[in-house]
């Protein structure tokens, strides 16, 4: 048993090493990123955010399936790479819940480039880290 | 216990040696430093005549007189071929002086500029000469219903070898100083290159501004799109007319090809197409001109040296035509509203390379070069 799970872990990790070979080199903000936020290191919620540059605008949503979130905007200044998500979402009662991320992207050319900065939600602030899968 | 360690290992040198491919195929820009100069002196040690490019490897002795072992990279054989150099210009053993360009790394490499035999001042390799004028060209050679062919004569053999340009640019923005890795030689000159949108062009410049160095085909991924017809290494076209396509192989990539339907299908909807580096192309015939229509490109790799972006949303229309029998004329349109703020064109020929063929290429063989000496 033992080993079937030592193998497998090999296959994942070579996996995982192949993968981000075949990088996006399209639009920065297009495609699926993974990560976090939370109001400090202990505290974490898991976030998936969906981007797809349409030509004109960046469109999207926050962590899909049944709950998602779709963005109302997200703003990439090129000058700097600096990004603002903003969305409507609903806390645990229902009520209505005004996300406002803004974050910088860095290693714009790596595979796995990243999205780091603030995020509000609602009265809670926090910090957030996304990394491009 | 015994046999996990040996899994370790087996997964350290799979991706140590998955390090080496990654490192592979750079461009000189991204490699060496074209500001400095080296000169090395000293007996070769091996020569490695492979495509990409050709190394060969020289006991220096410094100062201390501690010998280090250098590796000179020489350029594309193909090219030094049609220099005049052979594999036999250079022998182990015969002493040479390299005048060229370091590695940016702190490995010991060198791009050469100059070879030159020490016993005799031979000089064994140095900048391009002047070519000799071409000879008249032989007619258009042509099917017997007198359809333009775009491979040789019946009989004959060749290649598509090297192209007038290495760089994409649009033609309304004239001539722009790069290098042939498609690096600006003055960056305001950016807005000349393609009508970017401002993405794109912020991305076209932290592409430049960081020497090419991510450059996917330095991945030894494939040169996708107009690229493809600018690497050193040529292609050949198959028509296959009993079949309805044409085959282009591709010189350049590792054992790559791409197909081109001519039996009147409809081209595939963006939408539906698998994205991949070649597109799904249909060709039709526009008198003398092959018009090929191409979408479904995926954004996994660079269209060109230099680095211009684009997005799924790519559509090429190319156009090839055969005015004599040694020159191609290329002609593409980039179509990609997502990237660009309109369609935009550009031009270059091909030469013939007569009673050859395109030899084998394999990116990941120069996987050696990236050692550290």
């Amino acid at each position: 048993m033992l080993k079937r799970v030592w193998l497998l872990g090999c296959v994942v990790a070579c996996l995982g090493f192949i993968m981000p070979m075949t990088a996006q080199e399209g639009h920065p903000l297009t495609g699926t990123w993974g990560g976090d936020w939370g109001p400090n290191p202990t505290t974490r919620n898991h976030l998936t955010v969906v981007l797809n540059w349409d030509g004109k605008n960046v469109t999207g949503f926050i962590n899909p399936g049944p709950d998602s979130i779709t963005l109302a905007s997200v703003y990439l200044d090129v000058a700097s790479w600096t990004v603002r998500l903003e969305a409507e979402a609903k806390d645990a009662a229902g009520k209505p819940v005004h996300i406002t991320a803004e974050g910088k992207l860095e290693d714009i050319s790596s595979y796995h480039r990243k999205i780091i900065g603030s995020w509000v939600q609602g009265t809670t602030r926090g910090d957030f880290r996304l990394t491009r899968d | 216990m015994k046999r996990v360690w040996l899994h370790t290992l087996v997964i350290v040198l799979g991706l140590a040696i998955t390090v080496l491919i990654a490192a592979a195929q750079r461009s000189n820009t991204a490699t060496y430093d074209g500001n400095r100069q080296v000169k090395l002196q000293g007996p070769v040690t091996r020569i490695d005549w492979v495509n990409p490019r050709a190394f060969f490897f020289v006991d220096v002795k410094d100062a201390n007189g501690t010998v280090m072992n250098w590796a000179v990279d020489f350029g594309n054989p193909l090219e030094l071929e049609r220099e005049g150099w052979k594999k036999s210009s250079l022998h182990i053993g015969d002493v040479v002086t390299v005048d060229g360009s370091p590695a940016r790394s702190e490995s010991r490499e060198a791009f050469a500029k100059s070879v030159v035999l020490t016993s005799s001042g031979k000089r064994l390799f140095g900048p391009p000469t002047a070519k000799p004028a071409a000879a008249v060209s032989l007619p258009t050679p042509r099917w017997p219903d007198n359809q333009v062919r775009f491979g040789p004569s019946p009989g004959k053999k060749g290649y598509w070898g090297a192209s007038s340009s290495r760089v994409l640019v649009d033609d309304k923005g004239g001539k722009i100083p790069m290098n042939e890795d498609g690096l600006l030689l003055n960056i305001s000159d950016a807005d000349r290159v393609a009508p970017f949108q401002p993405w794109a062009k912020a991305l076209y410049l932290n592409r430049q501004r960081n020497l090419l160095k991510d450059d996917p085909l330095g991945r030894c991924l494939p040169q996708g799109g107009p690229r493809q017809f600018q690497m050193p290494n040529g292609f050949q076209f198959i028509e296959q007319r009993e079949l309805g396509r044409i085959l282009i192989l591709l010189g350049g990539g590792d054992r790559n090809w791409r197909v081109i339907y001519t039996d009147g299908r409809p081209a595939v909807p963006a939408a539906e197409a698998v994205l991949t580096y070649y597109g799904t192309s249909t060709g039709r015939w526009d008198k003398d001109t092959l018009v090929v229509d191409s979408a479904g490109y995926s954004e996994r790799f660079w269209m060109a040296n230099g680095g211009l972006p684009h997005t799924e949303a790519l559509h090429l229309i190319e156009r090839f035509s055969r005015p004599n029998y040694d020159t191609l004329k290329y002609e593409v349109t980039v179509d990609d509203p997502r990237t660009y703020t309109r369609p935009w064109t550009a031009t270059w020929t091909v030469q013939w390379v007569p009673d050859k063929e395109i030899e084998e290429y394999f990116c990941e063989d120069n996987a050696e070069h990236t050692f550290v000496r």
